[in-house]
């Protein structure tokens, strides 16, 4: 269908990129305003930036912050993608009893998102463990304590980059994707693996993997900019700045000093924004293969 | 394109890990290498200059003694602190000492892991500014340190004083007083008439104390634990029909965010405001910060017509001792947050933050210094907080939910100011209130 | 068709690939998840560590007595609030996906700017929110000064502030709407909508009659996704541009701030003041109850309506 586009479809479009892009171009420009100019109207570009970027990145701790999210993010998205990738090869390509109860268990995690359990979630992460083994066993063997009333022990992970590392590392959604793009391989390959000689981990690692690169980098991209979002679960169960993320961080920098630093805080934005955005400039040509190829087939 | 996007991320991946490599774990590097007894300290002023002073201190209190080895941290906001404290305390390693603000103390003290530093040994308590201690006074004994103190003073752009036909020096005592003189700027158009403070339920308390009205019942919660809160009394409602007048007469300007500290001083700032209330420790920056654009005043707080001034609720922070450590931490504990603000200390601590200096013999010898004579805008301060009476309602309130108060407060006043009735809204803020109070207290 | 794929078959190897998602999975999503709702029977309070069981009571709190009228204004809010973020997010990106999905000059280009905000964090929409429509520094707030005289309080009038937050939340919503939108709009065969041209359709009746009921697997996707944004995510923006204030206009919205949702309201109940755990966590359960609900209708939906082979 080659109708030639009217005029009116640019204006659109034009328009719509204007209010989406004007908010970031702002906060650029702001960025590299100084301190006079920054709070009036003016968007002439200044030459403030780095002096800005100096400030947030070692006065206001955004270098710690972006090196904490990008530890977790990094972290958090990796596991999510091999534990999801090991599951699901099991889903597909095992058979064995129970397999849709446990797909089913999986899945059915989607329905609880991590806010939605903050407040179990908190007290099971940050509360101490048992100080010893005998106490751990007693209180789990004791149904009515272990189920029916508040958590007693935890893990102890208050305060620290583990707290929001592992109680991500599973993921439904990645199950749920590459069990879609499993199926929509052709059977035969298996079974000629198998025929082969090679055993399951060895199919998986050299057949499997290199025929998902796109919907490994979707999954990579969806799950990466989810960790570098996060914000409600730091915020409560991270306290020391020195282990705070960039989203979490973004907020201290506003409250840092005397009046809002407006250049600077617009300099941390503009960063903060960065890795998200490399990340999707990178995958995101895989993104719509995968996309497209788990919707289609 | 890609080859040069993938090596754009590894290029801002590594810079990211190598520059800020050299901040790693600078807390809790305790030099305990020898045996001397630790002791953490955990606060809530996380800003480069106040923790960097309490460092000083933390360094010079070290290499006074062999004893005692001292680490410092700052764990957020004062309610992260105190939770932090609380939850370490469950943990078995608590800190020694911990840093809570006013409106925690009850939470902290019921909250039973700490215990009044009055009970360690015998140490002088007559020293410290009587309405101060005061405050940290529960039941009988000295429960903790104060350590920053502050009370809220009236701003005032003199120039604009000046231009409404006003005195240079005038200070407006009362509410009306305060409406009066700008309405009378608005006839002779000054720009910027109107009265900027923060909303915050801070003001609303220190209104009741001046008027020496107890914003709880049993007698402030020092008697008995509170069981009402005080929302509807007289003192109450003239505060709420003065945030009426100001909403109806459009002569308050603030940002519209509770408890949005630096937004009201942006305003006052910015020349955009005649009167200003704020903390009497901002005095250093805001007078710092105008310095140029205009000629700032500062007096005594307004309070409602007809009343004795019965002076200011100390605010601020005080420190406390956990009592889960040995009778070593204890001592070496107390020691420390007697050093911490010992004359000198505080005479430094002041000049730094504008915080109080809570001693008397502190107050005595910046007399001596000239320092008031230079300065008479921190003698106003000084002089609200000398001359408030020590009575339970100057002593400020004790109560489980002090803190939900404020936002049950803040919301009520925000009614008021878009037009609501004064009554009605602070009968509904006062049976919420109570109904929190009554949850809170039912944990016992 | 299900099974068919299995062609391995062991009683140890499975369980040793399926037991860190599964061990994970129990430790940290379905076991805090039980210990929330039990936590709503109980009367904890997170400073003084207490647990009484206390049946119902947090529950009644919800419905009846001087705390329900805030929490229902709270419910209805989260309903207004996802209808509008899910109603103009969705339909925007349909409509701008659909525009520069055209065959026109520099589409590539368009596509670019509009995804882009795929990669902004909610944070980070608010922040820049925050300074652009500070009522005193704000550049939106001097315009309207130079243009129409008037510096409209966006923060702190209820309205405003209201319509603020679902602004800032459709702008960080659009580039992930229509990245997905552009991905199965370019999955459609371009067969029905020739064969509708041909047939002499109107532009929007092939758009209605071939199109939309091609994207629907992806706005019943979307719908669930942005509905959980709404509910979830939407809490970042709130805490950095509103902290939930300001109060609402009497009689109905005056009870609590205008921009609280359900998940901002557990959070400042449950870690805010004095920390009521369990009142928190009942409110919680509501709340899961409601996702429950949502999760189980796009299940539905997804297996009647929207058919996948895979």
């Amino acid at each position: 269908m080659n109708r030639k586009e009217p005029v009116w479809v640019h204006i659109i479009l034009i328009t719509a990129s204007f209010f989406i892009c004007f908010p970031l171009i702002f906060a650029l420009i702001k960025s590299t305003q100084q301190l006079s100019v920054v709070t009036s109207a003016s968007l002439i570009p200044g030459k403030e930036f780095f002096n800005n970027f100096k400030v947030v990145w070692n006065d206001y701790n955004l270098g710690r912050y972006i090196r904490n999210s990008l530890w977790i993010s990094v972290w958090v998205a990796s596991g999510k993608i091999v534990l999801s990738l090991l599951a699901s090869h099991a889903l597909v390509f095992y058979r064995f009893r129970g397999k849709s109860l446990i797909f089913g268990f999986i899945v059915i995690t989607l329905m609880f998102p991590t806010e939605i359990l903050i407040l179990g979630l908190f007290e099971l992460v940050s509360n101490q463990g048992a100080s010893s083994l005998v106490q751990l066993i007693q209180w789990m063997f004791n149904p009515v304590e272990f189920f029916f009333a508040p958590t007693k022990y935890g893990f102890g992970w208050g305060d620290s980059t583990i707290g929001i590392i592992v109680p991500f590392l599973a993921s439904a959604t990645g199950v749920f994707l590459f069990r879609q793009h499993f199926l929509s391989i052709p059977k035969a390959l298996a079974d000629s693996a198998r025929i082969d000689g090679a055993n399951s981990f060895q199919f998986l690692t050299r057949i499997i993997i290199p025929m998902s690169k796109n919907t490994i980098g979707a999954l990579a991209l969806i799950q990466f900019v989810y960790v570098w979002d996060q914000y409600i679960w730091p915020r409560i169960i991270i306290r020391r700045s020195a282990n705070q993320v960039v989203q979490v961080g973004l907020n201290m920098i506003v409250a840092t000093g005397e009046s809002v630093q407006w250049g600077q805080v617009m300099c941390a934005t503009v960063i903060a924004i960065v890795p998200p955005l490399l990340v999707f400039a990178l995958l995101y040509r895989a993104f719509m293969n995968g996309y497209a190829l788990s919707s289609d087939k | 394109m890609k080859k040069l996007l993938l090596v754009l991320t590894i290029v801002f991946c590594s810079l990211a890990v190598v520059s800020a490599n050299g901040t790693t774990e600078e807390s809790a590097v305790a030099a305990a290498a020898d045996d001397r007894i630790e002791i953490t300290f955990w606060h809530a002023l996380g800003d480069a200059a106040r923790s960097g002073w309490i460092q000083d201190r933390v360094d010079e209190f070290n290499a006074s003694q062999d004893t005692y080895v001292v680490t410092q941290e700052a764990k957020g906001s004062y309610r992260d602190t105190l939770q932090a404290a609380i939850l370490a305390d469950k943990q078995g390693n608590p800190p020694s000492l911990v840093h809570v603000f006013e409106v925690g103390s009850q939470l902290a003290y019921d909250s039973g892991i700490f215990m009044p530093i009055g009970d360690i040994g015998n140490f002088d308590t007559d020293d410290y500014i009587a309405p101060v201690l005061n405050y940290y006074t529960i039941d009988g004994k000295v429960n903790s340190i104060p350590f920053n103190s502050s009370s809220p003073v009236l701003y005032i752009n003199t120039d604009k004083l000046v231009e409404a036909g006003f005195p240079a020096d005038y200070v407006p005592d009362t509410f009306d007083d305060m409406i009066g003189a700008i309405e009378t700027a608005r006839e002779r158009n000054v720009e910027g008439a109107n009265i900027s403070f923060a909303l915050h339920a801070w003001y609303f308390e220190q209104w009741m104390a001046e008027q020496g009205a107890m914003l709880v019942n049993n007698d402030n919660g020092r008697e008995a634990r509170a069981t009402e809160v005080n929302l509807t009394s007289d003192a109450a409602v003239k505060i709420g029909n003065f945030m009426k007048e100001l909403g109806e007469k459009d002569i308050y300007s603030y940002t519209g965010r509770f408890e949005d500290w630096d937004g009201s001083d942006a305003i006052f700032k910015g020349g955009q405001s005649m009167f200003h209330i704020t903390s009497t420790a901002d005095l250093g920056n805001i007078a710092k910060a105008v310095e140029g654009s205009f000629t700032m005043g500062v007096g005594k707080l307004p309070i409602p017509a007809g009343e004795m001034r019965n002076g200011t609720v100390i605010g601020g922070g005080s420190i406390w001792v956990t009592k889960n450590q040995s009778e070593a931490q204890l001592e070496g504990a107390r020691d420390f947050a007697l050093f911490l603000t010992n004359t000198d200390n505080m005479i430094s601590w002041h000049k730094l933050t504008g915080y109080y200096p809570v001693r008397n013999s502190s107050v005595d010898k910046l007399r001596e210094e000239g320092w008031f004579t230079g300065d008479a805008k921190q003698l106003v301060a000084f002089n609200q907080l000398l001359t408030t009476i020590s009575n339970s309602a100057t002593a400020g309130a004790l109560g489980g939910t002090l803190l939900d108060n404020r936002t049950i407060i803040e919301q009520a006043m925000q009614k008021i100011l878009q037009g609501g009735d004064v009554m009605s809204a602070l009968q509904e803020a006062k049976d919420i209130a109570d109904a929190k109070l009554a949850e809170y207290n039912a944990n016992f | 068709m299900k099974d068919d794929h299995g062609v391995f078959r062991s009683r140890f190897t499975v369980w040793l690939y399926l037991s860190p998602t599964i061990l994970i999975l129990a430790v940290f999503i379905f076991y805090p998840a039980w210990k929330s709702i039990i936590l709503g029977f109980y009367r904890s309070n997170l400073f003084l560590g207490t647990r009484t069981f206390i049946g119902l009571e947090n529950f009644r709190n919800l419905f009846t007595g001087i705390l329900s009228p805030g929490f229902i204004q709270v419910m209805v809010q989260t309903v207004l609030f996802s209808t509008l973020v899910v109603l103009f997010g969705l339909s925007f990106s349909l409509f701008l996906a659909v525009q520069a999905n055209k065959n026109v000059k520099g589409a590539k280009v368009y596509r670019m700017l509009l995804i882009w905000p795929f990669a902004l964090s909610p944070a980070i929409a608010a922040t820049i929110y925050l300074f652009m429509f500070n009522p005193e520094v704000g550049i939106v707030n001097t315009v309207f000064d130079a243009l129409f005289g008037m510096r409209p309080r966006w923060l702190d009038s209820p309205v405003l502030a209201f319509f603020l937050v679902v602004a800032a939340s459709v702008w960080k919503n659009i580039g992930y709407n229509i990245v997905f939108y552009l991905a199965s709009l370019q999955s459609i065969p371009k067969t029905p909508l020739e064969a509708a041209s041909i047939d002499g359709a109107s532009r929007f009746q092939s758009f209605k009659m071939v199109m939309f009921p091609l994207l629907s697997p992806t706005t019943f996707f979307l719908l669930f996704t942005n509905l959980t944004f709404s509910f979830f995510d939407s809490f970042a923006i709130i805490d950095v541009l509103t902290k939930g204030g300001p109060i609402g206009p009497a009689p109905f919205f005056d009870n609590e701030g205008i921009t609280t949702t359900l998940m901002y309201k557990v959070y400042l109940d449950g870690f805010g003041g004095s920390s009521n755990m369990g009142f928190a966590a009942s409110e919680a359960l509501v709340m899961m109850s409601i996702v429950a609900i949502f999760t189980f209708l796009q299940f539905r939906f997804l297996a009647k309506r929207v058919h996948y082979e895979g």
